[in-house]
């Protein structure tokens, strides 16, 4: 009971110093003084230590088993294990608000803390920026959703966690996307306090660099994870369904693929400024757009959604964050346009790929955008219509080919404009690309999809790894030395391994629905399983029907768990082993009269490549972010350009 | 050539791709999305979507790989056909999409069936 009193006395208090905050960093910003943004941003960090202060209470009430809290109640139960119960932080509609603001309040911080010598008025707009959106949540937290309200009466228990989620994934996936999330809105305060402060440079890129390049991880890593927990809890052997809660957290991991690499043709050449601006907003209205339809179910999705008060709010948020950033960019747009050089960028070039990459990606975005939005729209014109994965697979699949052929050319190409020797240069990937159509062509495929991937993903490896190798034979240490450009290509090098992976998985799945009978065998593509037989066994809290089957020297165990006290929900708990080649993965249906049991068993392609290729993509990430020396360093090291103007 | 129509011209090539796939591939892969009610009053052709609450007639037959059951809303009902693995949560009580089409037997052949999932973390809101 104490607990959630000094809880909501937390937000509270953090909600007066985030306004405060806003307030005074705005007023500070516009009138030039250093001092009172000082004290904005120390009022932020204390606003700040107030969330803090908030998250480990309602930590402490949950792990204690606080009943007298409801939050406490609706999510978890004396039964459930002491981590999932941990877990129940940010499992529930108001404790993951409570978790963004956490984030926001923490990284947001880290960023405000060195903030001052990116440029006295850029760092006091953006603390100004960050508190606004702080006060939303906590006010959110303290007046809409609060997860400290307390129950009249104490019951003896809590209402528990529905099995689907009892689950390690549920430790690790919503945590990362949230906080993936969350951290996009510190490029986003950034960018909008350069609009406002009318400073066009490259301060705020170079301030916010790392924290974008962590959101992108962290975003990265939530989608992997997220896929990696549906394909191994659900047992439908897939492990991406285009449904609205995917789709939103895909896009706004677009928008941020496309702002790093917009982001460098600033840091690098001075241009696109405006259109790093709009990508950074557009990311992160795209986060808040999430947000919003996840928590309002205004589309039609597979998950149930936490219908709740918070929906209007969410996207009165969105509206004020739209007016407000597209507005400045709007207002700004003159003065940040890039001006005209004597030097002019060719398309082909450097800087023409990684534009044609970013409008790719942006397609996808629109793509996706609309398939989710449809049912919307649709609704409102007459009847709902939805679009399953097909809509996506033909409509988002040649823009992705398109991407993966720009990983192959793209980092070969010099800055300016690709002469001779550069094109020279695109003759390794060429050949791998040919080498793998021919050797695909030869064994049989027809599949255009597949005739395109994978070329084209040897092709992008092809490039990552000719990069390597030229680094190792001349200078190995220039891969320490130069962290940014190598991590960026191990990055490159880990995605190419996991749409390796999506293809392989996509293209050339095998599925199968066999009854059999206690010793009888079944071989799906080329993989036998023998059934042993079925046994029930009674736990506490429910009931497991295990079926056996060997394969090989191993014993797969299947198993349909039915939880009584939850109305007989059912449980699959899928076996899955891995092959060099493919996973076999075999879901029990269900166990007849007669001792035969029926199963649904599929061959997955090299789906182990996926979660592989996120790790690469992981390493890739934190050796890019490592540090390396300050941008005028760069400078003077960067090579000189290929064709210099005669 | 100017710079303006170089850099422009690929780049409205390109929003131009985007547009024609959205439009080729959601005039030919997009279904309705319905109620019972409104799949009973006007059925249209080709495969549609159908909410609906799945009734206590639940019959499984083949290892549990056929079911049928009555899908029903506020106003009307239809009986319902599906082969394949049910999801985990189906019962009766919940509500289901099933994606099919209605045959003139006047049985809804569902060729997907999507239950609701629970992305709560709580079975139900705590009522005192």
């Amino acid at each position: 009971m104490i607990l959630g009193y000094i809880g909501a006395g937390a937000l509270l208090a953090g909600l007066v110093l985030a306004g405060f905050s806003s307030l005074l960093s705005f007023w500070s910003g516009a009138r030039d003084s250093a001092t009172f943004a000082q004290v904005g941003r120390r009022a932020f960090y204390a606003a700040a230590a107030m969330v803090v202060l908030a998250s480990a209470l309602l930590e402490a009430a949950l792990v204690t088993h606080d009943f007298s809290l409801a939050y406490v109640v609706e999510h978890t139960d004396l039964s459930t294990p002491i981590a999932l119960v941990a877990a129940g932080f940010y499992g529930g509609q108001e404790g993951s608000l409570l978790y963004w603001t956490l984030i926001l309040g923490v990284l947001g911080s880290a960023s405000l803390l060195a903030s001052a010598r990116a440029g006295a008025r850029l760092a006091a707009y953006a603390g100004g920026i960050l508190a606004a959106i702080l006060t939303f949540f906590l006010f959110v937290l303290s007046v809409v959703a609060s997860p400290f309200d307390l129950l009249s009466v104490t019951p003896p228990d809590g209402l528990g966690l529905n099995p689907v989620l009892r689950d390690g994934g549920m430790l690790i996936h919503p945590p990362v996307v949230l906080a993936g999330f969350a951290s996009f809105a510190i490029p986003f305060s950034f960018a909008c306090a350069a609009l406002l402060a009318g400073d066009a440079g490259v301060a705020w890129i170079k301030h916010t660099r790392r924290f974008a390049l962590l959101a992108w991880g962290l975003q990265t890593s939530g989608l992997l994870l997220g896929m990696w927990w549906a394909y191994h809890v659900l047992g439908w052997g897939g492990y991406w369904g285009w449904d609205p809660v995917e789709n939103v957290a895909l896009m706004p991991w677009l928008a941020t693929t496309a702002y790093l690499h917009s982001a460098q043709v600033q840091e690098k050449r001075g241009r696109m400024r405006a259109w790093n601006f709009g990508l950074v907003i557009l990311a992160f209205l795209l986060v808040v757009f999430g947000t919003f339809i996840v928590r309002s179910g205004v589309v039609p999705s597979v998950h149930t959604f936490a219908i709740s008060a918070i929906g209007p709010w969410f996207l009165a948020f969105l509206g004020l964050c739209l007016l407000f950033s597209v507005g400045l960019l709007a207002l700004r747009a003159g003065a940040i346009a890039t001006a005209p050089t004597h030097h002019p960028t060719e398309p082909v070039s450097r800087e023409g790929a990684f534009v044609l990459q970013n409008l790719l990606l942006l397609g996808v975005v629109a793509v996706v955008l609309w398939g989710t939005v449809l049912p919307l729209v649709s609704g409102m014109l007459g009847t709902q219509r939805v679009v399953g994965a097909p809509y996506y697979e033909r409509a988002a699949g040649p823009l992705l080919a398109a991407v993966l052929a720009l990983m192959a050319i793209g980092p070969l190409l010099p800055w300016r404009r690709a002469g001779r020797p550069a094109l020279r240069a695109l003759r390794w990937p060429l050949v791998a690309a040919a080498i793998t159509a021919i050797a695909l062509a030869l064994s049989g495929v027809t599949s255009i999809p597949a005739l395109l991937a994978f070329p084209l993903a040897t092709a992008a490896a092809a490039t990552a790894l000719t990069e390597f190798g030229r680094a190792l034979l001349k200078n190995p240490q220039v891969i320490l030395r130069r962290r940014r450009r190598y991590g960026a290509y191990l990055a490159h090098l880990g995605l190419v391994v996991a749409v390796v992976g999506i293809a392989a998985s996509q293209l050339g799945q095998q599925v199968r629905a066999v009854t059999l009978q206690p010793g009888q065998q079944v071989t799906v593509a080329g993989y036998t399983l023998v059934f042993t037989g079925s046994e029930s066994r009674t736990l506490a809290d429910h009931t497991e029907l295990v079926a056996g089957l060997r394969f090989g020297d191993q014993v797969l165990e299947p198993t349909r768990a039915t939880y009584a006290g939850l109305g007989g929900q059912a449980l699959t708990r899928v076996a899955i082993t891995t092959t060099p080649f493919a996973d076999v993965y075999v879901v029990l249906v269900g166990t007849n009269e007669d001792g035969s049991a029926t199963f649904r068993i599929f061959i997955n392609p090299l789906v182990t490549w996926i979660w592989a290729g996120g790790i690469v993509i992981i390493l890739g990430v934190v050796l890019g972010n490592a540090g390396e020396g300050g941008p005028v360093a760069e400078l003077a090291r960067r090579r000189v350009p290929a064709t210099l103007p005669a | 050539m100017s710079a303006a129509l170089k850099w422009g011209a690929p780049a409205l090539v390109v929003a131009a791709c985007v547009g024609y796939l959205i439009y080729a591939a959601s005039g030919g892969a997009s279904e309705y999305y319905l109620t019972v009610s409104e799949l009973r009053a006007h059925a249209p052709d080709g495969n549609v979507r159908v909410a609906g609450v799945v009734q206590d007639d639940v019959q499984k037959s083949d290892g549990g790989l056929h079911v049928t059951f009555t899908e029903k809303d506020a106003t009307a009902s239809m009986p319902v056909e599906y082969s394949g693995a049910l999801p985990d949560i189906f019962k009766p009580g919940i509500t289901v999409v099933a994606e099919g089409r209605l045959g003139s037997d006047g049985v809804f052949h569902a060729r997907t069936l999507l239950a609701k999932c629970p992305s709560r973390f709580s079975t139900q809101p705590y009522t005192s």
